[in-house]
């Protein structure tokens, strides 16, 4: 069982709109860089997985060591979060409070 | 495709070649050493062939020709593995060499990717690259493992100058310098042997020779070949422009090199090179080949060497499954324990293997092998073998560019940890365009500081601060990682030597949304934060003030406009010597406080004289572009600092704060002033700066937020110096109680040499604060208050009003402001309201010399101030049973206050119509003089009309409407409530609650003046006028209040007689209607009424003396409930059931009633009512027609049954 997760919503143009490091692992500077990096370079793969799959969720679409990378693409590449939240404009950081409690409420369940 | 094109092409022509292990003596040595070269080298240069042309045929029947083709030459002596160590000092040689040729590239711009992509393949991967697998491939020559170096032929080599040349061909075969491999049986021992005797020209005639070689051949067969070199005479061969040494052999080139090589010779030496390849290497190993096929490593390597690739393609599929049980090799190779040489043939393998996936194209794949090296190998080659994984995912298609940067970054991190600093650099730099300007923020931290740090070990400090540079508004991180940051970011700046000026600097985040620009033309401020009051709110203000707002502004703008055609009217003026404040917003977005110093506008000043020179505005304009790119240092130089001065602030910004500056520049000069940008020095090392830019969409919202339009570079106009007033207002309070009244002084200053005339003053809320009269400043408060004893002539608050209607006050004609004088003014405060107010106060000023531009100019007030409640008060008038002329006045105070005391002085009421007085039964008019906090107390009063008194007389013998309230025994002198200003803010007090100032004379004001203990301020909250009646009229019954009657006989009869008083001083038509049943009004509801508005308003209000009378009657209210449903009364109405009269002013009437009763009891003789109508005086009058009706005050009857 994995004791460390990075969650990240990207938009469509690369940019992380949200963040979470949870799990039970310590919280490292070095790991939260590490995770971006590692996130990251993963897009490309995803990049070119999406347009040849209909699936929406990607699992182990890449992996470094042993940190696997799993997506979720959402339909057109559009950010379901646009949905949950009709004041979200695209592209801009996603800061509510609330998000983020859920987020990580749900990871302590399967972490 | 030409395989020399791919640099897999290339490696395998170079190195995928059969070896030839050389034998030879010390004399040929020597023989070679004369031309500087050893034997092998002398060789080398023809031991490639591009175009050999050899038909080959190998495992199938399929002939093919070979074109390129090369042989390895090696001593036999160099045939074996390279020990670990001094291999890997090799590979870090050639990595170190490679560092210095890129330290120039470490200097320039980090490369975009558009650049990238139109490099070729070849120039994305630095040479050095290549050359570092050829040496890594090369440091595992001769293991075991693979054939590819095993030697495919054996050249021996002997002079001829040796002793029984044909012995010593079997002499060095014989000793023990044949490599172990080849003793050990690894290598094939049935190797081809080809005999060479070699002749040195130099040393005679061959004669000798071709006996010698016939023994030769005779001997060894036909493999004997014989070789003449140094055949040239003087020490000026022909070999100079062949390329002999290859890279690694280090030997400086010399002009001795190839002296003694003539054009024969080395004709000879490709010849034979050629012959021992054609005739001798390739047949031989094609015969391998036949022989070998079941052997199928063996066969592998060799088909490489011939170039099958079908078949080495099968073969490395076998390798392949080697490589993928590379654990089990690890396994294999603890076993053997020779230690990491075998991952290393793992790598090796992988790298041959990568290569191959290069060249179909499958560059992920390629990139993965790389990757995988990496993680088995040491840092410095996992370094390069990630540098170029990386290089595989650019060149895969499409690009992935994060994937390359990525690997890159690992690379760099390797490098860094191998110490190789510089290809660290350059892995990382080579990464930055992939990170540009996104949300990664982890990435782009770790990647800049760490390039920045590097940057500073290697010396090149001006690169490592633009790196460091990224990282400094890093909110993101934790607090430790922001002091470490900003440590090293100063130890490098600091190490530089100088000041450094950074552009845009992040730290601390400068919010350019946030900028407002205070100026003054010729609307100045006594306080910045007067500016913040809507412009609206001003101009509404000012309107009668300013002569005419539209030709006033024209007006001088006009005259701008000569002056300065070219200008752009939006420009906004100042005046020279007055400052231009920028308000600004300063954030530290770190947890670490910082300390940013000298916070100063950047400023130039245009001075007029100058401006034909520069010509218009527009011509000016590229330059300014330009202009933004200099530091502002620069820019000081460039004008003289003498023009303007600007304000430098320092500030101390701790973690996360906000700190809002006011930025001051003043122009000294006129000209044309441009505010261009801010400049800070960041704790003391780093001046940082920012120009201001406005795109303008921006602009939009900008001139919104500030308060007048901005020109979108900032620029003004500075007009000639003009005087300024200066404005405060002493002892004006934040806080004060409702009611409080105040004398304050309005302190105005000119700064300037030029005095000021025509000075002109509104106030927006008059209710709270007017201006006084020269006289007052002569006395001391509150004894101006008193009453005189020699009584002026009052002033009626007609005439005050007047004076106010408009609410502008100028002063006396007289007063001008010299320069650098003061002048003051009285204002009387009195806190009409509880709750917040902003006070607004314009005061509007001439020039005096009208040389200037601006003919005047406005000085705007501003002060917020909050007022307590103090004392309610309240008042119930009720009529006097006895007299018609006389109320009851209950007044009831609340002290609400928290803990101040109050002492009540005085108690008036305005005008000279009404006097009050004391009851007579009370001495004192309240047992208690002072009001705690929280008390409340109610007290009666008798109140009298005089109006009456006065229309008949004709003279006053009015004893006088004020009422001391204090006891006997203190002498306190009188206030005097008809002077000012209590006057006029009762005046303002009548006229806000929107009763005409001429007044109904039925309405009577109240004013209660009282102390607050403690201090000596004057209170006075009781100036609360409350109108004794809306109804005109009083009335009263007369008659008999107790009867005797003998019911047995018949019923009674009483006469009753209702007195009518107008109280109007217009005629009043009355009709008065008797009724039998109460009319039930819904009293009590109108009760509930008036108390709720009794208890909650404070100030001023009316009390209606009708519903008054209700208030006090509502304890029999409910009885008419009890006679209704009797549906009978107990008494009827005789006589005329309604009456209509009409009432001359302030006249008494009288109308009989009669009534009949029909049973003892006690009657209640209210069921009447009163319509009245006032009719005014006079068409064309203010009052309008206004009527109502009054219900009959409780009048008892008792009638007791008195039988005769």
């Amino acid at each position: 069982m994995a004791n460390t997760a990075c969650f990240i919503i990207v938009s469509r143009n690369d940019i992380p709109i949200y963040e979470a490091e949870v799990g039970s692992a310590m919280k490292k500077e070095e790991a939260a860089q590490q995770h971006q990096f590692i996130l990251h370079a993963a897009l490309d793969i995803v990049e070119d997985l999406a347009w040849t799959t209909s699936a929406m969720f990607l699992k182990a679409v890449d992996k470094f060591n042993d940190l696997v990378v799993s997506v979720y693409v959402t339909a057109g590449h559009i950010l379901t979060t646009i949905l949950l939240n009709p004041l979200y404009l695209p592209g801009s950081r996603i800061t509510s409070s609330h998000f983020d409690t859920k987020v990580r409420a749900l990871a302590r369940k399967y972490l | 495709m030409d395989p020399l094109r791919s640099y897999l092409g290339r490696l395998l022509q170079e190195e995928i070649t059969p070896v030839i292990m050389v034998l030879s003596t010390p004399l040929v040595e020597d023989a070679c050493q004369k031309n500087g070269l050893n034997f092998i080298e002398l060789l080398l240069p023809f031991s490639v062939f591009n175009k050999i042309n050899v038909p080959v045929r190998t495992a199938s029947d399929q002939p093919y020709r070979l074109q390129m083709f090369k042989l390895r030459l090696a001593y036999a002596s160099d045939i074996h593995l390279q020990n670990y160590e001094a291999a890997e000092e090799h590979l870090k040689k050639v990595v170190l060499d490679a560092s210095q040729k890129t330290l120039d590239d470490l200097i320039s711009e980090p490369p975009q990717l558009e650049n990238l992509l139109k490099n070729s393949e070849s120039d994305l991967c630095p040479s050095w690259i290549e050359t570092f697998n050829k040496e890594l491939i090369r440091t595992l020559s001769f293991s075991e493992h693979e054939t590819f170096d095993h030697p495919v032929a054996c050249l021996l080599v002997v002079s001829s100058k040796d002793e029984q040349p044909i012995n010593r061909f079997v002499d060095i075969l014989n000793t023990n310098q044949l490599p172990s491999l080849l003793s050990d049986g690894v290598m094939d021992p049935k190797v081809l042997k080809h005999y060479l005797l070699l002749h040195d020209n130099q040393d005679g005639s061959p004669e000798k020779i071709t006996s010698i070689l016939a023994e030769m051949r005779n001997t060894y067969g036909s493999n004997c070949k014989l070789l003449c070199i140094n055949s040239a005479q003087s020490a000026n061969g022909n070999g100079k422009d062949i390329q002999w040494m290859p890279y690694g052999s280090h030997v400086l080139h010399n002009d001795d090199i190839a002296c003694f090589l003539s054009t024969d010779d080395i004709n000879a030496v490709r010849d034979f090179m050629l012959d021992l390849s054609s005739n001798y290497v390739i047949p031989h190993v094609e015969q391998k080949i036949r022989i070998l096929n079941q052997q199928i490593r063996v066969l592998a390597d060799y088909a490489f060497m011939l170039r099958d690739y079908e078949l080495a393609l099968s073969n490395y599929r076998l390798l392949s499954t080697d490589y993928k049980l590379d654990k089990a090799w690890k396994r294999y190779a603890g076993v053997q324990k020779i230690g990491s040489s075998s991952q290393r043939n793992a790598s090796r393998c992988g790298l041959w293997w990568a290569e191959m996936l290069k060249a179909r194209g499958q560059f992920k794949d390629a990139a993965n092998i790389y990757f995988r090296i990496s993680n088995e190998e040491p840092s410095l080659l996992a370094a390069v073998m990630l540098e170029q994984a990386s290089y595989c995912y650019f060149l895969s298609s499409p690009p992935m560019l994060r994937k390359y940067g990525f690997h890159l970054v690992l690379a760099g991190n390797r490098y860094y940890m191998s110490d190789q600093r510089h290809h660290a650099i350059r892995a990382y730099r080579n990464a930055l365009f992939v990170y540009k300007q996104n949300g990664w923020s982890y990435i782009s931290d770790h990647v800049h500081y760490n390039v920045g740090r590097w940057y500073s070990f290697i010396g090149i400090l001006d690169v490592a601060v633009k790196h460091m540079l990224e990282v400094l508004a890093c909110s993101h991180q934790s607090l430790a990682t922001q002091n470490m940051f900003l440590n090293d970011f100063f130890h490098i700046v600091q190490s530089m030597g100088k000041k450094f000026e950074v552009y845009k600097l992040r730290l601390p985040v400068i919010n350019m949304a946030s900028l407002k620009v205070l100026y003054e033309d010729f609307r100045t401020y006594a306080s910045p934060s007067d500016v913040h009051v809507s412009e609206s709110l001003w101009q509404s203000l000012e309107e009668e003030l300013v002569p005419s707002a539209s030709t006033g502004r024209s007006n001088w703008l006009d005259s701008q406009i000569k002056s300065s055609s070219k200008r752009n009217d939006e420009s906004p003026v100042c005046v020279a010597g007055e400052s231009v404040v920028v308000d600004l917003e300063f954030i530290n977005p770190l947890q670490v406080s910082i300390s940013v110093s000298e916070i100063s506008l950047i400023c130039e000043l245009l001075a007029k004289s100058k401006e034909p020179d520069t010509g218009s505005a527009s011509h000016t304009a590229p330059e300014e572009d330009s202009e933004l790119k200099d530091s502002p240092s620069c820019r000081d130089s460039n004008s003289d600092g003498s023009s303007f001065t600007l304000s430098k602030l320092d500030v101390v910004l701790g973690g996360g704060e906000t700190k809002r500056m006011q930025l001051e520049v003043s122009p000294k000069i006129e000209g044309l002033l441009k505010i261009s940008g801010v400049r800070w020095t960041l704790s003391d090392i780093v001046v940082g700066y920012q120009y201001f830019e406005f795109d303008s969409k921006n602009k939009e919202k900008k001139g919104r937020r500030a308060r007048r339009s901005l020109s979108h570079n900032l620029s003004f106009i500075v007009i000639k110096g003009l005087p300024k007033l200066d404005a405060c207002i002493q002892h004006l309070p934040k806080k004060v109680f409702a009611g409080d009244l105040r004398l304050l002084l309005l302190e105005l200053h000119n700064q300037s040499e030029f005095s000021v005339k025509n000075i002109k003053m509104k106030i927006s809320h008059p209710r709270y604060l007017i201006p006084g009269n020269m006289e007052d400043l002569e006395m001391d408060f509150p004894e101006c208050l008193e009453k005189q004893k020699s009584s002026r002539s009052k002033e009626t608050p007609a005439n005050v009003m007047l004076k106010f209607k408009n609410l502008l006050f100028s002063f006396p004609d007289d007063s001008t402001i010299q320069g650098g004088t003061n002048f003051t003014w009285p204002l009387w405060f009195h806190a009409g309201l509880c709750g917040r107010i902003s006070l607004y106060i314009s005061i509007y000023y001439e020039v005096a010399s009208c040389s200037s531009d601006m003919k005047y100019r406005i000085l705007r007030m501003h002060h917020d101030l909050e007022v307590l409640p103090s004392l309610d008060v309240s008042f119930q008038i009720s009529p006097c049973a006895s007299s018609l002329e006389e109320y009851f006045v209950r007044m009831d105070i609340l002290n609400r206050t928290k803990s101040e005391t109050f002492s009540l002085n005085q108690l008036s009421c305005v005008g000279n119509l009404w006097e009050i007085l004391a009851l007579p039964e009370s001495l004192s008019i309240h047992p208690v003089q002072t009001l705690l906090a929280g008390q409340a107390l109610s007290c009666f009063f008798k109140l009298k009309d005089c109006r009456k008194v006065i229309n008949t007389e004709g003279e006053l013998t009015w004893q006088g409407s004020d009422l001391l309230m204090i006891s006997h025994g203190c002498k306190e002198a009188m206030t005097d409530v008809s002077r000012s200003p209590l006057a006029e803010f009762h005046q303002h007090e009548r006229f806000h609650q929107g009763k005409s100032a001429k007044g109904d004379s039925s309405i009577v004001d109240f004013i209660l003046i009282s102390k607050m203990q403690g201090n000596g301020h004057v209170f006075e909250p009781g100036m609360q006028p409350n109108t004794s009646s809306r109804c005109p009229l009083s009335w009263q019954m007369n008659g008999p209040r107790m009867i005797n009657h003998d019911f047995s006989s018949s019923f009674c009869e009483a006469n009753f007689h209702l007195r009518i008083h107008s109280c109007s001083d217009a005629a009043v038509i009355i009709r008065l209607t008797t009724y039998d049943t109460l009319p039930e009004k819904n009293q009590s509801s109108d009760g509930v009424k008036l108390s709720d508005s009794a208890e909650n308003e404070g100030g001023w209000h009316d009390i209606s003396l009708v519903n008054d009378m209700k208030v006090l009657s509502s304890v029999h209210g409910n009885r008419p409930k009890k006679s209704s449903v009797d549906t009978l009364s107990p008494f009827v109405w005789c006589a005329m059931s309604s009456t209509k009269l009409k009432l001359e002013p302030l006249c008494t009437t009288e109308i009989s009633l009669k009534i009949c009763l029909f049973a003892a009891g006690t009657y209640d003789l209210s069921n009447y009512e009163l319509h009245w109508e006032v009719k005014p005086l006079e068409e064309g009058i203010v009052g309008v027609t206004s009527s109502g009706t009054a219900h009959g005050h409780p009048f008892y009857l008792t009638v007791l049954h008195a039988p005769r």
